[in-house]
């Protein structure tokens, strides 16, 4: 009888299994669904019209301005908040922190509906003011994301260097500017790049907030779906992978501090 | 040695034994299984507002009267989907397989013509649906035949498409006509349901109101029939030939209203966020019961002047189904004591008549002192006890008008208005493409070069500032 001698890398056989089934064999069909018709045949119809749709082409550009409005807003949200709960004069038990990153423990679906009764409730009526409702729902959802990795990266930063630039006579600002931003840099480029690309994906949040009047590039792909229209729906799916391909290419070289893009997981 | 023989035998019988279970499972005499597929909260399952099990399901009371009947043991599977383009999706994927599905009327169109049915057994009339035979309104027979559904689908809940409103928020009259949903007046107060076809059916109404409305007065002077009336009605429902003119439209109602929805109506007309909801007649019901329980708000339901949309949703069977079992559960909820249990679980309005269904709704809805008299004869005609009858009508009198009963059990004259709405054939990726341009918006060109130049200028910053830093450190260097 053949034997099976057991040796450490025999621990990484369920995620490979995991890996092939679940991210490498969707992907696939996900490009094959992409560059074929309806009838299954191979061809790049989808590709040539979702270019010379510009309703699509808008829709796309749309969702990048509302994923960069959405990711400039929790920085300029976020940064600050990090900044404070790194201070342990504020945060002596980690209890402010942790009242930061819990609602990302609740189920996202009920805590946007929750936020759209509370927004009517103060005023903020998504049928009024969709822009503004789904503006406010983005942020609230995406802003733990964004104090995460803002937060680990801060942890780990040099306090000493901060002292140095204030012995050489800097002041406040250039301090900031000069030597905790730089320093902070890889912590606020994995920020954005959680916030950017899941807001412009994103569906619910839209459609709750929005009263279902605003969409973005995800809602097109959930409606391409709904209606059983695949190819449609895979191809815009396999662009805004692409998309995320290149940004992560481009955002390689100033995330050069290895670590600290990986302190978040 | 003889150990060693033990246990080859041992393992030998083993193997027998689980060949023998697996054959056993598949003889369809040990173990009979009805695999259903109904949509969610469609039947009565036998549980309570939250969830808890109080009664026994219309399901395993089916089972027991089978095992009564024939002596023979059957286990249910139910499964829900949420809309018919799912279950569809999942039916034809063929993973699962199911005995009976419930879908709407366009969507057993739709499986008919792809091949996707068994038909009932049936000369003219069901051979084993014999209490749909007996018991069902002979109005729903008759459109349900005419539409010729009826070889593949027996009705199983039916209703109108409507709108639901706040009397106390909005002018009465004005919801007469589908363009409420465009009133400015009632800006940011209407919503309406993320759906193409519903939401066609408001536009297509919109639209050609003024038809529609000297039709109409044709049809009140008695210059034309009821019938004609209606296929007229039906014909501009049915009519996808002006698929600009309705996106049109559709683009100006997007801007007016508070918003679309799929599930979210019901319960925020109850809460006062909107006044104005297009509404299935089920769910008006619904919505009324609870905002009067909860918010002591009185809703009432219209179908516009303009004419609506009358829908069925039926049990179907996909090919491969039990046949047998199928009809006998069907036979067994078309008894008007099950289809009075559905009904008052549900909400929503079944297609039999009979004495227990007359019944619970004059509990529900009759008042002896009522000002108004509801004539439903075209509805119960020959299926109730003469007991009910006065002078040979079905009379409901009631002092609320567009209130539950009219919502559930729609006056003829409001029926003569209603159209079945067909699927939309081989228009169907037009139609959904103007849908498309509706709920994804349009854009300019503009915008798009604009967001790319914008990239291409912050990416080309970037790595000139990259440049010029490193030149600096060089220099930096060299000057150390």
């Amino acid at each position: 009888m053949l034997k099976i001698r057991f040796q450490r890398k025999h621990l990484s056989i369920p995620y490979a299994i995991f890996l092939i089934l679940f991210i490498i064999l969707p992907l696939l069909l996900i490009v094959y669904y992409a560059i074929s018709d309806k009838t299954g045949a191979i061809n790049f119809s989808n590709f040539v019209n979702f270019f010379k749709d510009k309703n699509k082409l808008g829709l796309l550009s749309f969702s990048v301005i509302i994923g960069l409005i959405n990711t400039i807003l929790c920085l300029l949200i976020g940064y600050p908040i990090a900044m404070l709960l790194v201070n342990k004069k504020y945060n002596k038990s980690k209890v402010l922190f942790l009242l930061f990153i819990m609602p990302m423990w609740i189920n996202f679906v009920l805590r946007t509906a929750a936020t759209r009764d509370l927004l009517y409730w103060i005023g903020i009526n998504g049928g009024e003011m969709p822009y503004l409702a789904t503006m406010i729902g983005m942020v609230y959802n995406y802003l733990p994301f964004t104090i995460l990795p803002l937060y680990t990266t801060m942890l780990k930063m040099d306090k000493t260097l901060i002292e140095a630039s204030y012995d050489l006579g800097a002041r406040p600002h250039q301090t900031f500017f000069k030597t905790i931003i730089p320093m902070t840099m890889p912590g606020i480029v994995s920020a954005a790049t959680m916030v950017f690309m899941p807001t412009m994906s994103s569906f619910v949040i839209s459609d709750i907030m929005g009263e279902r009047k605003i969409s973005l590039i995800g809602n097109a792909i959930q409606f391409n779906f709904d209606q059983s229209r695949w190819n449609d729906g895979s191809l815009i799916a396999l662009i805004m992978l692409l998309i995320i391909v290149i940004i992560s290419l481009l955002t390689r070289n100033i995330q050069k501090q290895e670590d600290a893009r990986g302190s978040i997981w | 040695m003889l150990d060693r023989y033990v246990r080859k035998v041992l393992v030998f019988a083993l193997l027998l034994m689980v060949v023998c279970l697996v054959g056993c499972s598949d003889t369809e005499e040990e173990n009979l299984v009805l695999r259903i597929y109904n949509c969610q909260d469609y039947i009565d399952e036998g549980l309570d507002d939250v969830g808890n099990k109080v009664s026994t399901s219309v399901m395993e009371d089916w089972a027991e009267d089978y095992k009564n009947r024939t002596g023979k043991v059957v286990s249910v599977v139910y499964d829900t989907f949420e809309t018919n383009e799912t279950m569809l999706n999942t039916l034809k994927t063929g993973k699962t397989t199911y005995d009976l599905c419930c879908p709407s009327e366009y969507a057993i169109q739709k499986m008919i013509r792809e091949g996707m049915l068994e038909k009932y057994d049936h000369d003219g009339e069901y051979l084993y649906i014999t209490n749909y035979n007996d018991y069902a309104s002979p109005y729903i027979k008759k459109v349900f035949t005419e539409s010729g559904l009826s070889e593949y689908a027996v009705p199983y809940m039916w209703g109108t498409l409507g709108l639901l409103y706040n009397p106390e928020m909005v002018e009465e009259e004005d919801l007469d006509s589908w363009g409420a949903l465009w009133d400015e007046d009632y800006k940011n107060l209407a919503s309406a349901k993320d759906s193409v076809r519903d939401t066609y059916v408001a536009g297509v109404m919109y639209l050609n109101h003024d038809k529609l409305m000297a039709e109409r007065e044709k049809y009140l002077n008695g210059l034309i029939t009821a019938e004609s009336y209606n296929a007229f009605v039906s014909s501009v429902m049915n009519d996808t030939s002006d698929l600009e003119g309705v996106a049109r439209v559709l683009k100006e109602m997007k801007e007016n209203i508070f918003g679309f929805e799929v599930d979210s109506g019901k319960n925020d007309i109850v809460t006062g966020k909107i006044a104005i909801n297009v509404a299935w007649s089920g769910d008006a019901v619904y919505s009324m019961a609870t905002a009067e329980e909860e918010e002591e708000v009185y809703l009432s339901y219209k179908v516009p002047l303009e004419g609506g949309n009358v829908w069925f949703d039926g049990w179907v069977m996909p090919k491969g189904a039990n046949k047998e079992l199928a009809q006998d559960f069907v036979n067994f909820i078309c008894h008007p004591s099950i289809a009075s249990r559905n009904m008052e679980y549900i909400g929503y309005t079944s297609p039999i008549a009979g004495d227990e269904i007359y019944e619970l709704a004059y509990d529900m809805y009759y008042e002896e002192d009522g000002e108004y008299e509801i004539d439903l004869t075209y509805f119960f005609d020959g299926t109730i006890s003469d007991e009910y009858l006065e002078d040979g009508k079905v009379i409901f009198r009631t002092s609320e008008r567009n209130r539950g009963l009219e919502t559930q059990y729609p006056t003829i004259e409001v029926l003569d208005r209603c159209a079945i709405m067909e699927d939309f054939k081989d228009q169907n990726d037009n139609v959904l493409a103007m849908w498309e341009s509706v709920k994804l918006g349009e854009y300019s060109i503009w915008l798009t070069v604009g967001v790319g130049a914008g990239v291409v200028v912050i990416i080309g910053l970037g790595y000139y500032i990259k440049a010029l830093k490193s030149r600096r450190k060089k220099n930096k260097k060299l000057d150390w």
